[in-house]
């Protein structure tokens, strides 16, 4: 034991010297740590980006034995120094529940397929077999539109890029859509309407720089710990710096706020354009950027809540039909809109001091402050989410703060690669990489020339997006579903009526992939293992444009396999005879008879890198098996879509060194901040600032107006639910629910509620109830006290816990625009259960 | 002689403080078990915890997030070790 204890004591003290260095303090000599100790533990050390959020912190994976024994903060990343949240810190246990799947299993009675049976465990072949047979009778009998896959921000970015060729070019479906349209879609549509290019403008630099914060509908002390921290520290170390919150509730992010906000729930569409209207009377429009860039545009109104169109209210939508309409009008009608935005009256709608209001409205009008607006789910899961993205955007072109160090209009993501996969290579229903889109027929035919497939093969359409796969799937219109690193049917709004009955439709074949048996695998009809985070080599794209790739540090267990094997692989059993057009093959003979994995993966592009391109240090098991460098090609394939067009990436190997280079990288420099001249190197000398993404340079301020939400509290359903995240869970908890300290820090979900709310009703602290809407409901305890505290006529439930599924409770209205859900909006009531 | 294995986790976590509450806060943490504060400077406060599992130090590292006046609770530093317990 002696000899352990010196190494004990030897471990501490380079612990304590690694956090002291990341927090800039310096030690007490007695503290420093014996130099080269830890050297003696035979761990390999290896980067690699956290697998939790979309933040992006580096981290440093410590393997012994083929098993993760350590990590810690990378003190080289500059997302992070060395921090690593309270997820990041759980992260060598994700890979290691006791119930971690090892091999397929297919749903069988009698020793064959049935959907009714029970799983049982069967070979790759028997799995692969199976599905490819249900797929080849759904292309015959309904054809492409009949197929669907829904994946993730979680993939990597070969991996969401495979899924899209085999999608697009193998099946011919555009019916594929990522779980990221729950969370992001609304901010990357608003992106491409305002700017024509998506993702942010700014960095993560941008904390260090900014004499205000801004922070809209995001809970970020708790589900953005590392930037929370950033920003505390920017606004502790620097007394004039100041902070806004603004929530339905207070939460811990509050606890910061100099300027704490709360509104009722929709009524920040109304506080938003009060700002632009207090910038406009107060006469602080930066006149001359306005002039330079900006061009100002109406959007079309009462646009519906993207409910099914027989709905009550879509029937009564005027502006339902072409939600996403713009058209062109002048200074003044924005500022006549926008005018009916008093303080009093936006107070009073949204119950917001006004005091507050104006102080807020101030730091964004006042030309000396540089402002750092920040956002996640309050803005994006909203049905008028593109409005509240659009909305923030008009007030920083007003004022002309944005694109320049501390003046940000920041989107925040909530997935690993949100951006790099989901967004950047295009896994939703109507996008293909960088930016492009499948109706644009150009755009169409530079993804064939690329891919170097026929002309005319893909399809123009979009497919289903995401709760529209679910109508699809229940209404029996799409019958072959695969899903990949996702948690639909938990995550799904009101998902018992419109989620679950179309995975057991008996005419739907579901496969789902996945390291977990998540209540979606346990509703699917075959389970495919994946091999998850460092059991295969990846990259992942974060919110700040960085692109960060790692290596392959252990093997998955048992059969698990990565989801870009699975794609791959299961390619090779289809050919182009049986899934393509006859006249497509007519005119291209040579692709006849071909496999789907050689005219996608072995094309001259995918397979250009033998094997003797590996860093011979880590192992690939997909590059084995397929006998190519497939990610290294993919990658290279992949960038040749962005290169030259604003999206450049570097050269795949160099990523390996890096830890993250930020997007558009240029003569093997990164990009700070895009669109100013001396950042950006697509703006020319003398351009100033140039919004290039659009024809005209120039950046959309959107002129449109509060409209109320889909469903609000009346008499019988006579309060707000509002659904998120707690700090110990990362969206569903599949992955962290599996950490069984994070799974006893918040064992069951709760139902945090305003005191008098719960007295009126009869109801104590920890009072079982039952929380009711016009959809379902489900039961949960009563939390009147802890980190969430409601203001009268709120509830907040965290949606993680699968024992008490809050979707079943909530609406399944999205935003018309982007088509994503608002899961913070709906009416339900409170019963006790004694 | 039976031969067999134990864990021992040992971290490190950098904690932030609002203004006025790093004394408070010190004195909380100084009173968990396993817990010791080799360093401190402003709104800064760094914290090795130690025990004999993960779930151990994930509930004290929640506590610690969870104190009044506490901004963020971040870990730097994780490691486990496995030690060869020789019972006679």
């Amino acid at each position: 034991m002696t000899s352990t204890l010196n190494r004990r004591d030897l471990l501490k003290a380079q612990a304590a010297a690694i956090a002291a260095s990341t927090a800039g303090i310096a030690l007490p000599a007695a503290a420093q740590p014996v130099p080269g100790g830890v050297d003696a533990l035979q761990i390999t050390w290896s980067k690699a980006p956290c697998r939790f959020c979309g933040t992006g912190c580096g981290v440093m994976v410590g393997v012994k034995d083929n098993k993760v024994v350590a990590t810690h903060g990378d003190m080289q990343a500059e997302v992070n120094r060395g921090l690593n949240c309270v997820k990041g810190y759980f992260l060598s246990k994700i890979m290691y529940g006791a119930d971690r799947l090892t091999t397929p299993l297919l749903r069988k009675r009698d020793g064959v397929y049935d959907k009714e049976g029970e799983f049982e465990p069967v070979s790759w072949d028997e799995a692969f077999d199976v599905m490819a047979e249900r797929l080849k009778t759904v292309l015959r009998e309904k054809g492409p539109t009949a197929v669907g896959m829904f994946g993730s921000g979680q993939w990597t970015i070969f991996e969401g890029y495979a899924a899209s060729k085999l999608m697009r070019a193998g099946f011919l479906s555009n019916n594929l859509d990522p779980n990221a349209r729950h969370c992001m879609a609304s901010a990357a549509v608003a992106f491409m309407r305002a700017f024509g290019m998506d993702e942010p403008m700014g960095c993560y630099d941008d904390f260090e720089h900014a004499d205000a914060f801004v922070v809209w509908g995001s809970n970020m002390a708790e589900m953005h710990p590392i930037l929370w921290t950033r920003l505390a520290d920017r606004r502790l170390g620097h007394p004039h710096v100041r902070c806004a919150v603004l929530s339905t509730f207070t939460h811990r992010t509050m606890d910061l706020a100099d300027i704490p906000i709360v509104f009722k729930p929709g009524t920040d569409l109304a506080i938003l354009n009060y700002i632009a209207n207090h910038i406009i009377q107060s006469g602080r429009v930066n006149e001359a950027f306005v002039r330079d860039h900006v061009t100002f545009m109406r959007g079309a109104t009462d646009i519906g809540y993207g409910l099914r169109p027989e709905h009550p209210l879509e029937q009564a939508a005027t502006g339902a039909d072409d939600p996403g309409r713009m058209e062109p009008v002048d200074f003044d009608a924005f500022k006549a809109l926008v005018s009916e935005y008093t303080l009093d009256m936006v107070s009073e709608l949204s119950g917001a001091e006004p005091d507050f209001l104006q102080e807020l409205a101030e730091l964004y009008a006042d030309p000396d402050r540089k402002v750092m607006s920040l956002w996640t789910m309050g803005f994006n899961q909203h049905v008028r989410g593109v409005w509240a993205n659009h909305m923030v955007y008009n007030i920083h072109l007003l004022t002309g703060k944005i694109a320049e160090p501390g003046n940000s209009p920041f989107s925040l993501t909530g997935q690993p690669s949100a951006c790099g996969t989901a967004r950047e290579v295009g896994t939703f229903a109507h996008r293909l990489p960088a930016d492009l889109v499948v109706t644009n027929d150009e755009h169409r035919a530079r993804a064939e020339e690329i891919w170097r497939l026929p002309s005319g093969l893909l399809p123009a359409k979009p497919g289903y997006h995401a709760v529209l796969q679910d109508r699809m799937l229940k209404d029996g219109k799409l019958n072959f579903y695969w899903i990949q690193v996702n948690n639909n049917l938990q995550a799904a709004p009101n998902n018992s009526q419109e989620t679950y009955p179309g995975y057991r439709n008996p005419d739907n074949f579901i496969v789902v992939s996945d390291a977990y048996p998540t209540v979606t695998a346990l509703a699917a009809d075959l389970i495919l293992p994946a091999a998850m985070w460092v059991e295969k080599e990846g990259a992942y794209g974060n919110a700040e444009r960085r692109t960060h790739v790692w290596h392959e540090l252990v093997q998955a267990p048992g059969e698990a396999r990565s989801d870009l094997w699975q794609l791959a692989e299961f390619a090779k059993r289809f050919t182009t005879d049986e899934v393509w057009p006859a006249d497509i093959l007519a005119d291209n003979p040579a692709y006849r008879g071909k496999t789907l994995f050689e005219v996608l993966f072995q094309n001259g592009n995918v397979d250009r890198f033998a094997l003797d391109a590996l860093d011979p240090a880590y192992e690939n098991h997909e590059a084995r098996d397929f006998g190519f460098y497939i990610q290294k090609g993919l990658f290279e394939e992949y960038a040749a879509f962005g290169r030259g067009h604003g999206h450049d990436l570097a050269d795949y190997d160099r990523y390996h060194q890096e830890r993250g280079l930020r997007w558009p990288v240029v003569d093997g420099k990164e990009t700070l901040w895009r669109y100013r001249e001396g950042y950006d190197p697509y703006v020319g000398p003398g351009e100033g600032v140039k919004f290039y993404g659009r024809p005209d340079g120039r950046a959309v301020v959107l002129a449109v107006p509060y409209e109320p939400p889909a469903e609000a509290p009346d008499e019988e359903f006579d309060i707000w639910l509002v659904t998120g995240r707690v700090l110990e869970h990362w969206h569903s908890g599949s992955m962290t629910m599996r950490v069984p300290e994070l799974y006893k820090a918040f064992p069951g979900a709760r139902c945090f509620m305003n005191a008098a709310d719960a007295r009126e009703r009869g109801l104590n602290q920890g009072a079982e109830v039952r929380i009711i809407s016009r959809r379902g409901e489900i039961r949960s305890r009563v939390e009147t006290r802890g980190r969430n505290r409601m203001p009268a006529g709120v509830i907040f439930v965290p949606w993680f816990d699968a024992s008490q599924l809050i979707n079943k409770v909530t609406l399944d209205a999205t935003d018309p625009i982007s088509k994503q859900t608002d899961f913070k909006k709906c009416a339900v009531k409170i019963v006790s259960v004694a | 002689m039976a031969e067999r294995h134990d864990y021992h986790h040992i971290s490190s976590a950098v904690v932030t403080v609002l203004p006025g509450w790093a004394t408070s806060v010190m004195a909380a943490i100084a009173n968990m078990d396993g817990t010791e504060i080799p360093a401190h400077q402003d709104h800064r406060i760094v914290v090795i915890l130690e025990g004999a599992g993960a779930r151990e130090l994930g509930d004290r590292l929640t506590n610690i997030a969870a104190l009044d006046g506490v901004v963020s609770a971040n870990l730097v530093f994780e490691h486990i070790e496995k030690e060869e317990v020789v019972e006679t």
